[in-house]
């Protein structure tokens, strides 16, 4: 049988001993790998030996570097290190790095997987000097967009948290600059799901996608952030009252016509005063626009939102419970601008009649019915 | 922190290919979701164009996922995706230098998709992506626009041709091309029109008009690219169909046959389908006329200009950059061109006078380009001196058999082209080669001599001309052509149906026993029978050979030099006494050609050509062609190669030619090789029975007992033999009964009811 000759060969030799002879290398296992390799070149990294323990300045800039780092505790306790270093600083004293250094590798961390991070990032912001941060709104705003509309839900959720941090610290800067006002609305409807009237209904089929905890606790947090952001937009301005007593009594209204409005005609004391011009950046469309005025604002939001969350405010206040509760706080603020928004109309119309001191007439920023 | 219990479901359900899937199967359900993800996508790319060359990966989704997403479902909402596009093609195009690679190609695919979609129309892609190729210093990305741009051309064209967008591209890339001629991106223009001409969606004379100014730049590589698509692309648009036309073919019976054994699965359905289809479309195919292309050389509106400019930019020009390679690439165009157009370039020639020496590079080429541009209208006091120089500067006894070879054959190419270059005492002298030692120069030289026996054969001695030539000569049927005189026009093949009409008639009449000479009615009769027959029935045009092609097996080298020796060798008497008779035959022969040449003349005047006369014809035509190829056959050698087509190109090889034959003993392998050159392919000898099981093996068709019995191993048959030896007589006796009756029965099933 020549098949079965040649298998027991095959299979003798499995059992052959190597005989080993002196002066020559062994042989090698069967089961051995090569792991040699070739390279031009051995680099090792760099080791400090320095014998001084590192400054705590060097050491900010180090865990600031290693916020991009793999690993999600790295980076939490980087983060953490960052917030105890500049919350631990001596009063007045400045910030080891400056913000807008810091900032550009922070704001990724808005979009982070680990919900731990983005917690502690939540707490770094709110220990950074709150006069920085009003210049960086534009900076920041886009990444909590990115989050609000994020398919993971908890993202959404810290997102929305960000905001309201960031409203809380600049909320004109967040209201006014480009994008910030028509974008971060339709952010906040498709969060709420109230872009639609069908979609709004809460009989509506919400075949969410994404958005497992899209009911209680997180809906109500969108809710009351949606509340901050509309009082920082069109609510009743509070230096109205200011406004007001500048028209009634005498002061500088009291004066001729371009004397009385002084503040306006000077150069602003914002730190981009002639950021709408948009001298140097992409061409804006009607959404990416600034609306740096009440009434801009009022105008697009009674044009395109006011609908939309009214109904949306109605059907959970008809849901009750807790989400009637937080659409509570939503609906008042609402109420009150469009009274405002109305008053100011009113007020215009008579005040147009009276004289031709203010020449803008606002017939048009009238919610259409 | 503690860990969330979702958190995983979470992840498994928050990816963006789930929700595509989704949003593919219901799209208004999940318009909310989708609002979202573009919202998210929206102020991705602000973040991206805030600061393009910081590509930071954010977070778990990037730009990239987005896009692709976005480009997937988008034509679910034409509404709120409509700028979608327009924004790919501006991030592309400004910042395509610094775009990482990924997302570059993630744009680019999604734009392709958009454009499949139909939310895209080809233009706008195509003008968003050529300046991105012209310009990007990235090899993968212009390798990856240029298949994009192919397929898009490709797709466009599919179906019918689509006018405008062709035009919009040609003229696209003849401002590429004439813009700027010193710049190399003339090559992408050059690369795309290649392949799509080699496809045959591009085939016009606009196409053309684009390589002829890219053969006209001032830079090198787009030069020759431009030269090379003249030289070459024809016969690469060639290969390409034949290649296509040869795909494997479908054998529906089996595949429906499989069908009814296999398991029916739709799947399985299917693909009978689209096997129907397939053949379908391959029937439809060859129904269809063939489409007219001209080649390239003959889509050139001014070819005298072009050549013109091409010959005194290239050539004449002291300051011209290019190669010996390369200018011999031009010279080969334009020689071609002068060939093919008649064309007169008269410093062509004197241009030729310095490399027509041995001692200079790739002479052959040089000597092949000369013949190209030799033509019947180039003044024949031009060539002759070229011609006397190359017989004296490589046809010599002194000089190496190569060299006289090589030399032999351009002579006698270019006098095919011209015969009236050639003086008679040159001729004469070079013809005395023909006793030469070395087999390659006897073989150049007798095709000369072959040559002018059959052009003019006034010019050779009396004893070369040969027998055919002397008679043609004596009946003024050989004449020396003049100068500029051009040949009445006829159809190719028709003295050869005219031969098979004259033979079958002959066939018809010896049956019926008739002399096959006279003349009668008949052909009127026969006449009749054609026109009934005027369909061609499928076997009627191949009545006898059914779509074989009959092929001479045995025609022996035929050498017409070796008759007047033979003709020499009788003795005086029998000589004279032949001679007699040789007259004699020789005048009825004249009598009988002179009778014949009208007739022949005449065909397409007096018959009208029947549709079975003109299948008849082709078919005679592709023998006539097939016999040529066959070696040995007549004519094949010696003279210059008839079935050769006018628009080929003739090569250096052919100028070397049977120089092969002088380089000395070919090794054993070469020599087979030569052998096996006209034989059709065959097979490994085998036994019939071999040669069956392998085919069985080839259709899968399983073994039979007796195989199978055949190939058991040993061991389990070595029980039962060791057995039989023990058998006592009753079992043996039982057991051969059984197997008697068994073989009555028919096997063991029973085979007979």
């Amino acid at each position: 049988m020549g098949s079965s000759a040649k298998k027991k060969k095959e299979k003798q030799k499995d059992f052959t001993k190597a005989k080993l002879k002196v002066g020559k290398a062994k042989g090698k296992p069967e089961n051995f790998t090569d792991t040699s390799f070739k390279s031009k070149g051995i680099v090792l990294n760099q080791q400090s030996l320095t014998l001084n323990a590192p400054t705590s300045n060097t050491q900010f800039t180090h865990h600031v570097s290693l916020l991009s780092s793999k690993s999600d505790s790295q980076r939490r306790d980087s983060l953490a290190h960052l917030t105890t270093s500049i919350s631990s600083r001596p009063v007045n004293s400045p910030l080891p790095q400056p913000v807008s250094v810091i900032l550009p590798t922070l704001l990724p961390l808005i979009l982070d997987a680990n919900t731990g991070v983005r917690t502690q990032l939540l707490k770094l912001f709110r220990a950074l000097p709150q006069s920085d941060i009003r210049d960086h709104v534009p900076q920041l705003l886009p990444y909590i967009r990115a989050g609000m509309t994020h398919l993971a839900a908890d993202i959404r959720v810290s997102a929305v948290e960000v905001l309201s941090w960031l409203i809380d610290v600049a909320g004109t800067e967040v209201v006014s600059s480009a994008g910030g006002w028509i974008k971060t609305l339709n952010c906040f409807l498709s969060v709420l799901g109230w872009h639609t009237e069908e979609s709004a209904k809460w009989s509506a089929n919400r075949a969410s996608f994404g958005k497992s905890g899209a009911k209680g606790q997180p809906m109500m947090k969108v809710l009351t952030v949606l509340a901050e952001f509309l009082n920082a937009g069109i609510g009743a301005p509070a230096n109205e009252a200011q406004d007001v007593d500048m028209l009634g009594s005498g002061g500088v209204a009291g004066w001729e016509f371009p004397l009385c409005q002084t503040a306006v005609h000077m150069v602003p004391d914002t730190a981009a005063p002639y950021a709408y011009l948009n001298l140097f950046g992409q061409p804006r469309d009607e959404e990416g626009e600034m609306y740096e005025t009440w009434e801009d604002r009022y105008r697009v939001f009674s044009n395109r939102f006011l609908r939309a969350i009214q109904r949306g405010l109605e059907n959970a206040r008809q849901e009750g419970g807790e989400m009637g509760r937080a659409s509570s706080g939503a609906s008042k603020v609402l109420k009150e601008a469009v009274a405002y928004g109305t008053g100011i109309a009113d007020r215009d119309i008579v005040s147009s009649h009276d004289s031709t001191s203010r020449g803008t007439s606002i017939h048009d920023l009238e919610p259409k019915e | 922190m503690v860990k969330r219990k979702l958190g995983a479901l979470e992840k498994v359900e928050a990816d963006l290919p789930n929700l595509q899937h989704k949003i593919r199967r219901d799209p208004k359900s999940y318009i909310e979701d989708f609002r979202a993800q573009h919202y998210q996508y929206e102020s991705h790319r602000e973040i991206f164009m805030a600061a393009p060359t910081s590509a930071t990966d954010t977070g778990i989704i990037s730009l990239r996922e987005l896009i692709d997403f976005v480009a997937h479902v988008a034509d679910c909402y034409p509404d709120i995706t409509k700028d979608f596009s327009q924004q790919l093609m501006d991030i592309l195009t400004q910042h395509h230098l610094v775009l990482e690679p990924e997302l570059r190609e993630k744009i680019v695919g999604s734009l392709v998709l958009l454009r499949k979609k139909e939310l895209l129309d080809s233009a706008t892609l195509l003008q968003t992506l050529f300046p991105i190729l012209i310009t990007t210093p990235s090899k993968t990305l212009r390798a990856l626009i240029f298949q994009k741009i192919l397929m898009d051309l490709r797709s466009s064209n599919a179906k019918t041709t689509n006018h405008k967008l062709n035009r919009t591209m040609q003229t696209v890339l003849y401002n590429l091309v004439t813009s700027d001629r010193v710049s190399s991106k003339g090559l992408w223009a050059i690369k795309l029109i290649r392949e799509l001409w080699k496809r045959q969606i591009w085939s016009d004379a606009k196409t053309v008009e684009v390589m002829k100014e890219a053969s006209l730049s001032e830079n090198e590589k787009v030069i020759i690219g431009g030269v090379r698509f003249f030289l070459g692309g024809d016969q690469e648009r060639e290969e390409m169909e034949d290649e296509s036309s040869d795909e494997e073919a479908i054998d529906l019976g089996k595949v429906k046959h499989q069908v009814g054994i296999n398991k029916k699965t739709r799947k399985k359905s299917r693909a009978v389908e689209k096997a129907k289809a397939t053949v379908k479309r391959k029937e439809r195919k060859k129904n269809q006329p063939h489409p007219l292309n001209f080649s390239a050389l003959h889509l050139l509106h001014d070819p005298q200009g072009f050549a013109e400019a091409l010959f005194s930019k290239h050539l004449q020009n002291s300051k011209s950059k290019l190669n010996l390679e390369q200018k011999l690439q031009v010279l080969q165009l334009v020689t071609r061109l002068v060939g093919l157009h008649k064309l007169h370039i008269m410093q062509l020639y004197s241009y030729f006078q310095k490399y027509l020496t041995p001692r200079q590079p790739s002479v052959t080429s040089f000597l092949a380009s000369l013949a190209q541009a030799s033509h019947d209208l180039v003044p024949p006091d031009v060539l002759e001196p070229l011609i006397q120089k190359i017989a004296n500067e490589f046809v010599s006894e002194a000089s190496a058999s190569l060299v006289a070879t090589a030399g032999l054959n351009a002579i006698r190419e270019i006098c095919a082209r011209q015969p009236l270059a050639m003086n008679e005492t040159l001729l004469q002298d070079l013809v005395m080669y023909r006793k030469s030692k070395d087999k390659g120069v006897v073989m150049a030289a007798r095709g000369l001599l072959g040559l002018y026996r059959d052009l003019n054969p006034e010019m050779l001695k009396r004893r070369d001309r040969g027998k055919e030539a002397s008679i043609g000569l004596r009946s003024g049927e050989k004449k020396e052509k003049r100068f500029g005189e051009e040949e009445t026009g006829g159809i190719e093949g028709l003295e050869l149906l005219e031969q098979w009409k004259e033979e079958e008639r002959k066939k018809k009449r010896a049956e019926k026993g008739l002399p096959s000479d006279a003349e009668d009615g008949e052909d009127e009769e026969d006449e009749a029978a054609d026109w009934d027959a005027w369909n061609v029935e499928d076997d009627e045009d191949s009545d006898d050979s059914g779509g074989w092609i009959d092929v001479q097996s045995d025609a022996e080298i035929d050498l017409s030099d070796s008759d007047d020796e033979k003709d020499a060798r009788p003795s005086k008497k029998a000589k004279q006494g032949a001679y007699n008779e040789e007259n004699a035959n020789s005048e009825t022969a004249q009598d009988k050609t002179e009778a014949q040449k009208p007739n022949i003349a005449t065909i397409a005047t007096t018959r009208i050509l029947t549709p079975a006369d003109l299948a008849k014809l082709q078919e005679l035509r592709t023998q006539a062609a097939v016999d040529a190829l066959v070696p040995g056959a007549k004519g094949r050698r010696g003279q210059t190669n008839a079935s050769r087509h006018k628009d080929d190109p003739l090569t250096a090889e052919e100028i070397e030619g049977l120089a092969a034959l002088s380089a000395g003993k070919a090794t054993r392998e070469e020599r087979i090789a030569h052998a096996k050159e006209g034989k059709t392919d065959r097979a490994e000898h085998k036994s019939i029975t071999a040669k069956r099981k392998e085919r069985k093996e080839e259709q899968g068709k399983s073994t039979t007992n007796k195989e199978k019995a055949r190939r058991k191993n040993i061991f389990m048959t070595l029980g039962k033999a060791r057995n039989k030896n023990k058998r006592s007589l009753v079992e043996t006796r039982n057991i051969l009964k059984a197997h008697q009756d068994r073989q009555k029965r028919g096997g063991r099933r029973g085979n007979n009811g």
